[in-house]
């Protein structure tokens, strides 16, 4: 467990440099004529660095451990909540989805208490509308 | 220069009443908003400029000064109590400021970043004050050349930063300089892997990636360990001993050479545009760290290593203004800001601001004397409101964190495409981090990149391409010898680290 | 403090009803204006679009939001803008060259053309100069061109796309053998001036007083007409390069906009342009005076500007 951790991201940086210096730049990239640094020089040192040190790491590892796997799908939820939550807010803006993402993310957390749910629901949409729009004279998105 | 009328009257303008007021509601406003993760203090000043607009010139400059050290100050409270920088320069107090806290003495630690912020925000003012017009010399004298050695040597430094692996510390700087890379090239201004998106054209929003990597992901890899009944999220441990809630003078004294070599890094990287802050703090660091006698207690809750961080970043902040004002020159996104206040009231700053507006200048002066003050006494009260705060529940306190983060990021960015980049770099920042990979060092890389690049642009433009050239570069050639010394000595410590664990 | 900028804004209004100096209002908008600020806050084009927010705000009544859409010189800005369903609210405020020179080299990758907008008016000119130290052996391009032919080149520096494209119409006429130094705007083209590291190098405005101070002095206009402050300075074209750069702050809406809309919030911004804090900011933030070319002279500078961009792209 501890040796793959580093064989497996190492392996993934050698590919990940080997598309970008082979795809993913040449398409992404203008080239220029003349100059002293292309637009180019940078990101394909990066891309050989990254293949270079990549390599090098699944050989000489390290005793790297990794978070459980419930861990894992936890931040997985998290993240995918908040996704859903930014969706929302593009949809309907936040002072509507505001109420709705709060809760859930203190649901998701284990979070049972009534009141401090209402609390989440409310009061803290609430005073990010009053300090934004009120006091800073900004929107919300 | 300016006679010693000019400067009384300047500094008279500064201490009427109407002036303090003005400060004092700055700093409060400063230090509330700095401190309200995903906000930070440069988005407090732009959002407090347009206030200004129907001030008087000193007033104006006196609020948006006091705003701006304000937000310093605040901006080391989220770094500390919860370890999620709102500012990447925070991220450095955090590496120390956050494990006391968790030790139960979250006020020790951020009483420590205040009292070292202003530490270092003062020595930076007076250096301003005294020998700006020399040291605005010097800085001109440090061309491209030189910068692009300077630039080799802060990464020699901070390569004191890499924990175990070598290998990995490269490939997050890599990876921080890959992002770095995205938007126009700084030559030829091609647009550079925005596939298609023309709002990264001038390169990922900085507060997307600094609030993703940095705030976001942590707040992520804390809810997924959560389990069970729901905590408080910071505590702070009532003991008998009243020195667990303050600093103590010999505590204090005993860091004033971190503070002092902090404040002169950032002194000397302020003065110098396009530098900054964030290179600045983790250079503090990194080099006391590797200068102490216990480098092994770093990372676990030493005041030097929060002394070293905050007395850097906030004296970058005070000598950023030396360029400014000496040559009208800004030297960062919140200098930048004061020049902008500046011309809408009517003040054009240049070569010959100090002879057309000295009083106007000396009463900038004494108002930033008096900012350092009240950030003090405004700073005290604001720690103790600040833990009450974060002493609510967990679910409360990050549940309301993300909200802020998506409505600071947006505010920030000017809509919600930055929010979206912020939540891709969370979870990068959080498999980074999961598999062992510096976020820190990506996020230094991040920030230098495109420096680092237009640097070597412009060396190379002027010595046409040959670099051998470089030997007649005397300030150069010495930055490049420091920096083989420094990398050799750092690999060398952390050689004898492995060998101690 | 929204509730003080009500109050005042208010009271400026009253005010400007009893000049009678109020633009005529058939048209009124439903909600918020936006203007949209194609750059970064603190330039000087968010401080100039800032004043012209508050400006237009407080002659009209309207309660007009600046925000700042930075990315690529306005274009992510106008990309939004064109894409967008036709709205009476959000105006654009950008600068031309950006958007004329990626509709020219990248027009299959630009996702509007000059059709896509409604266009408002324009707020100023930007005065582009070629500037050198005051001790710099040459004072015009000619002498400039030989002292580089003499010395290994001239190191020029310059902050944006355009100034490169001007002085590479020099570099190919007369093989003058500059050196192109890129910096990060006029901020740091000027530091490197005042250092030494460059002779020569681009500014729009910020080098005036350094004229007065004695620092620095003028080699060339980059636009089509002389500049006032310097009358005695030539243009590219009168030093003979057929070559010059218009920069404008233009105003623009989404196409299809409610013709009765784009014309009240026209004349809204054109009394705003004409007042005396959009002058005074304009003079401060860019040296230069403001200029509404008015809805229709703002598409025939963008027709025109874009065949004057090809010159500049010629080979």
């Amino acid at each position: 467990m501890t040796k793959t951790a580093d064989r497996a991201s190492g392996a993934l940086f050698v590919v990940l440099g080997l598309a970008l210096y082979f795809y993913v730049f040449p398409n992404n990239i203008e080239t220029v004529d003349s100059g002293w640094v292309y637009p180019s020089t940078i990101p394909n040192a990066v891309a050989i660095v990254l293949i270079v040190c990549g390599a090098i790491l699944t050989v000489k590892t390290t005793q790297q451990g990794l978070p459980p796997a419930r861990e894992f799908g936890m931040a997985l939820v998290f993240l995918a909540l908040l996704s859903l939550g930014i969706w929302l807010v593009s949809v309907v803006g936040f002072l509507l989805a505001a109420p709705i993402i709060a809760p859930a993310l203190m649901l998701a957390i284990g979070e049972r208490r009534l009141l401090w749910l209402a609390l989440g629901c409310f009061a803290t949409p609430a005073l990010i509308w009053f300090f934004v729009v009120q006091l800073l004279d900004r929107s919300l998105p | 220069m300016v006679d010693v009328a000019t400067i009384l009257a300047g500094f008279g303008d500064a201490f009427t009443l109407w002036n303090l007021m003005f400060v004092l509601f700055g700093v409060v406003v400063g230090q509330f908003v700095g401190a309200v993760p995903g906000i930070g203090p440069v988005m407090a000043m732009a959002i407090a400029i347009p206030f200004t607009f129907g001030l008087d010139t000193l007033p104006a400059i006196a609020f948006l000064v006091g705003v701006n050290k304000g937000g310093l100050v605040g901006g080391a409270v989220p770094a500390v109590l919860m370890n999620t920088p709102g500012t990447p320069d925070a991220a450095a107090t955090a590496l120390d400021g956050y494990p006391l806290a968790r030790k139960g003495k979250p006020l020790k630690a951020t009483k420590m970043a205040l009292f070292s912020s202003i530490t270092g925000d003062t020595f930076s003012d007076i250096v301003l004050i005294t020998v700006s017009a020399p040291l605005a010399i010097l800085a001109l004298r440090m061309g491209p050349v030189e910068v692009f050695a300077l630039m080799i040597f802060a990464f020699a430094v901070l390569s004191g930063l890499i924990g175990n692996s070598l290998f990995k510390g490269i490939i997050a700087a890599a990876l921080g300089l890959l992002a770095a890379s995205i938007g126009a090239d700084p030559e030829h201004y091609t647009p550079r892997l925005i596939f298609g998106h023309y709002e990264v054209y001038d390169g990922l929003p900085l507060a997307s990636v600094a609030i993703g990597m940095l705030a976001i992901s942590e707040i992520l890899r804390r809810l997924s360990q959560i389990r069970g009944r729901m905590r408080p999220a910071i505590v702070v441990v009532e003991t008998d001993d009243p020195n667990d809630k303050r600093v103590t003078w010999a505590e204090y004294w005993g860091c004033r050479y971190t503070m002092l070599r902090g404040a002169s890094i950032g002194t000397v990287l302020g003065a110098l545009p396009g530098i900054g802050s964030t290179a600045a703090a983790f250079m503090s660091y990194a080099a006391t760290k590797a200068g102490s006698k216990e480098p092994e207690t770093f990372g676990k809750g030493n005041l030097h290593g929060i002394a070293a961080a905050e007395s850097a970043n906030s004296a970058v902040v005070g000598a950023n203004l030396i360029p400014l004002l000496t040559l009208g020159i800004p030297g960062s996104v919140g200098a930048a800001l004061i020049i902008s206040a500046f011309m809408i009231h009517g003040v054009q700053p240049g070569p010959l601001l100090f002879q057309d507006q000295g009083r106007l200048i000396y009463g900038l002066f004494g108002a930033m004397v008096l900012a350092n003050f009240m950030n003090l006494w405004v700073g005290q009260l604001g720690l103790r409101f600040w833990i009450k705060v974060v002493s609510a529940p967990e679910s409360m306190i990050f549940a309301s964190a993300l909200l802020l983060c998506i409505v600071g990021v947006s505010m920030a960015t000017g809509g919600l495409f930055g929010v979206a980049v912020m939540l891709m770099f969370a979870a990068l920042g959080y498999l980074m981090t999961a598999f062992g990979y510096s976020v820190v060092i990506f996020i230094i890389a991040f920030f230098l990149g495109p420096r680092f690049e237009i640097s070597l642009s412009q060396s190379l433009a002027i010595t046409n391409g040959d670099l051998t050239k470089i030997a007649n570069y005397p300030i150069a050639l010495v930055l490049l010898g420091l920096a083989v010394a420094s990398f050799i000595w750092f690999l060398s410590r952390s050689k004898v680290d492995e060998a101690d664990t | 403090m929204k509730l003080g900028r009500k109050i005042l804004s208010a009271l400026a209004a009253t005010t400007l009803f009893v000049a009678g100096a109020a633009v005529a209002q058939d048209w009124q908008p439903d909600g918020d204006i936006k203007l949209q600020i194609g750059f970064g806050a603190g330039g000087s084009t968010d401080v100039m679009g800032r004043v012209l927010a508050q400006t237009i705000e407080e002659q009209t009544g309207w309660n007009v939001i600046a925000e700042n859409k930075t990315g690529g010189g306005g274009m992510a800005m106008f990309t939004v803008i064109s894409k967008m369903p036709a709205n009476n609210n959000i105006i654009g405020l950008g600068v031309n060259m950006p958007v004329m020179i990626n509709l020219v080299k990248r027009p299959d990758e630009v996702p509007f053309n000059l059709d896509s907008f409604d266009y408002v008016g324009t707020l100023s000119r930007a005065q582009l100069a070629l500037i050198a130290r005051a001790d710099a052996p040459f004072d015009n391009l000619a002498e400039m061109v030989a002292y580089s032919k003499a010395n290994d080149g001239v190191a020029v520096g310059f902050g944006a796309a355009p100034q490169k494209l001007l002085m590479e119409v020099v570099n190919k006429q007369d093989d003058a053998g500059f050196r192109f130094v890129s910096t990060e705007g006029e901020a740091e083209t000027q530091k490197l001036l005042l250092g030494g590291q460059i002779l020569a190098g681009y500014s729009a405005g910020t080098h005036v007083p350094y004229l007065e101070s004695g620092d620095f002095k003028m080699i060339a206009v980059g636009n089509n007409a002389r500049h006032d402050y310097a009358p005695d300075t030539q243009t590219f074209v009168e030093q003979g390069y057929n070559a010059y750069v218009d920069p404008y702050w233009f105003l623009a809406m989404t196409a299809g906009t409610d013709p009765a809309a784009v014309k009240a919030i026209a004349a809204a911004v054109d009394a705003a342009v004409n007042s005396d804090a959009v002058a005074e900011i304009v003079a401060n933030a860019a040296s230069s005076t403001p200029l509404n070319l008015g809805s229709d002279g703002t598409k025939k500078m963008l027709v025109e500007g874009l065949d004057n961009v090809r010159v500049l792209f010629a080979d």
